[in-house]
């Protein structure tokens, strides 16, 4: 049975509060914590912080609204929260199914959307606990992916020469849904948010807080959806996962896939298949079908082809994705 | 009957001098086999700070800066009500709830399956109208909040028992605690719940003796007996105060 290394733990009345004890580098935020314990717990990462710090003191970040033309989410807003909202299944479908195909209702009623999008890469060997594999996310020399079991990895290449895939079920939609990430700094495009290359999964700076997500509201008549594809339905990360916002009156798509690679995979060439199909006669199934082909383009199985079937999976949930949006 | 240490659970090094007492004694000790509240804590000597030589920048994302140290660690006490009965404990900062429920408070139903990694559902409580995974909850931030265990459920005798009886919805029985727990937050949530309704809310429970099948009738066997049952205890039976947020 694994112990528990200590480390402090500090109440945040606020986020600026929480900042100033995150500038230090030698803490770590805490929300729902369903991440965040099993990566200490475990020790999977070479360093323990010193102290946690508990954003869940501050009462103002669990809220879900729409004004001035956006729907507004606290970043301590529970998933199951999400997932349950008739304004999010109404207006932000794909956000909404998003939130509830995550992990369990557990997690989900515990688990945060600011955690959600700033959750670690879920690749075995980077989770394997004690850093028994120090790879090159955590500052060592390889990526044990390259060579070893990678039937999960990216098939869209490495970033900085790791495979691992963005894991999270929220960030395709949020970037599907052309979202903006708030913090208590500055406004970041969701599209952007993962841009980075390691450490860490997201462009946030150490003492730099998700306050709110920030999803406009899609024009009227567009429709979204969200799929997921993963081992077990009930509980799994996604093996790949897909979500699409399709104007069809405005002849324009945005469709993205994750755990296809290390950021969430904006599929550009399927958003202009999918636009040209709309605006040409074609039916709902050829405009489905070209966008799937066109999202998988460039995909590349990693030699071996042990993580080719994801390509396949990919095309599927993209080409049903945009069904989805045109029924 | 030779002691056993009751710290077992989390394998947790702080708690040194809660070594000697066996679980047996502890519940004996503490009256709550009788089930009556017991008020503990103080009891514990204040941990050492983290070592100062162990800490070293931690964020995966952060750059190293020089730092004082931000605040000292230690115990926490925390006053929560688990069962309809308040319970006030010294806590370290690392202990998770299961582990306050279980190694401090003698309510053994939250189990460890999955060694605390999310994946079982078998630590499953409902805290605050939420069930949650007192695995993965950290006992410092319970605070203020209300707790419900199987045994809970158990003692008020919702329908749920014997629903679980009349469907041998078990066999080893590992598992059943979290389940029970699951289904008590649908039927708080939901008193009418469909199979698909019962299916998705416990879909985060495993089962090693793969008795799923049973559990969907079983929950709906007791949502058909919840008015009943309510009548019976007027109104809500009590320990579930835990309202939505
Ligand atoms: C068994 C299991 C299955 C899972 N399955 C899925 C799945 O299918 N799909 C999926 O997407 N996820 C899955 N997850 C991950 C889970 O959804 C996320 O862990 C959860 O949403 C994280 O939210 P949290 O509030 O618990 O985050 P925490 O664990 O509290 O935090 C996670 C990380 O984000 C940081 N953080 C938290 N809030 C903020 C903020 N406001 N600003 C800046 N940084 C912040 C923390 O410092 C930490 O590094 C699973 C997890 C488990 C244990
Ligand atoms: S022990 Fe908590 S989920 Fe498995
Ligand atoms: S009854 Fe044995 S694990 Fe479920």
């Amino acid at each position: 049975m694994k112990t528990w290394k200590k480390f402090a733990h500090v109440d945040a009345k606020t986020a600026e509060e929480a900042a100033a004890i995150l500038k230090s580098g030698r803490a770590a935020l805490i929300a729902g914590g369903t991440d965040l314990l099993g990566t200490l717990r475990f020790e999977i990462l070479p360093t323990h912080p010193e102290t946690v710090v508990n954003l869940k003191a501050d009462p103002f970040l669990d809220y879900i609204k729409e004004y001035g033309g956006a729907l507004r989410i606290g970043a301590l807003t529970r998933l199951e929260d999400i997932a349950r909202s008739a304004l999010v299944k109404e207006r932000y479908a794909a956000l909404g199914e998003a939130a509830h195909r995550t992990a369990t209702p557990h997690i989900r009623e515990m688990g945060t959307i600011g955690g959600n999008i700033c959750q670690l890469p879920r690749c075995w060997y980077f989770r394997t606990p004690d850093n028994r594999f120090n790879c090159v996310r955590k500052g060592g020399g390889q990526c044990f992916a390259m060579s070893g079991d990678n039937r999960y990895h990216s098939i869209f290449g490495a970033v900085k020469s790791c495979l691992a895939v963005n894991p999270g079920d929220l960030a395709p939609a949020l970037v599907a849904l052309d979202a903006k990430i708030h913090t208590n700094r500055r406004t970041i495009e969701a599209e952007r948010f993962w841009d980075v290359a390691f450490p860490g999964s997201t462009v946030l700076a150490d003492d730099e807080i998700v306050m709110e997500v920030q999803v406009p509201a899609p024009p009227e008549g567009a429709k979204s959806a969200f799929l997921k594809f993963a081992v077990r339905k009930s509980i799994d990360f996604p093996v790949v996962n897909c979500a699409a916002l399709v104007d069809k009156a405005g002849g324009t798509a945005r469709i993205c896939l994750n755990a296809v690679h290390g950021k969430p995979y904006r599929a550009a060439r399927a958003e202009a298949a999918a636009a040209d199909a709309l605006k040409g006669n074609s039916t709902a199934e050829e405009a489905a079908e070209a966008a799937g082909a066109a999202a998988v383009a460039e995909a590349r199985a990693l030699p071996g082809d042990r993580n080719k079937w994801k390509i396949q999976i990919a095309r599927t949930l993209a080409k049903r994705a945009v069904l989805a949006c045109l029924r | 009957m030779p002691d056993e240490p009751n710290f077992g659970d989390e394998g947790n090094k702080g708690a040194e001098n809660a070594g000697k007492m066996s679980r047996r004694n502890f519940l004996k000790d503490a009256g709550l086999a009788a089930g009556a509240p017991a008020v503990l804590g103080g009891a514990m000597a204040i941990s050492a700070p983290p070592d100062a030589e162990a800490a070293q920048p931690y964020n995966a994302r952060a750059v190293p800066v020089a730092s004082e140290a931000v605040c000292a660690s230690g115990m926490a006490t925390v006053t929560l009500t688990v069962n309809g009965d308040k319970y006030t404990q010294a806590v370290e900062p690392h202990w998770t709830l299961r582990q306050l429920l279980r190694d401090r408070l003698g309510f053994t139903s939250p189990k460890d399956w999955c060694g605390g990694m999310g994946a079982c559902g078998s630590c499953t409580v409902i805290m605050n109208g939420r069930p949650v995974l007192s695995c993965m909850t950290l006992a410092c931030e319970c605070g203020g909040a209300v707790v419900e265990t199987a045994e809970g459920i158990a003692k008020a005798g919702h329908p749920l028992i014997q629903a679980y009886i009349d469907h041998n919805a078990f066999q080893c029985g590992y598992c059943t605690p979290g389940f029970v727990v699951s289904a008590k937050a649908l039927l708080d949530r939901n008193a009418d719940p469909t199979e698909e309704d019962v299916r998705d809310a416990l879909g985060g429970n495993l089962c090693r003796c793969a008795t799923y099948q049973q559990h969907p009738p079983a929950v709906l066997q007791a949502a058909k007996a919840l008015p009943e049952f309510q009548k019976r205890s007027g109104g809500e039976p009590k320990p579930s105060k835990g309202a939505r947020a």
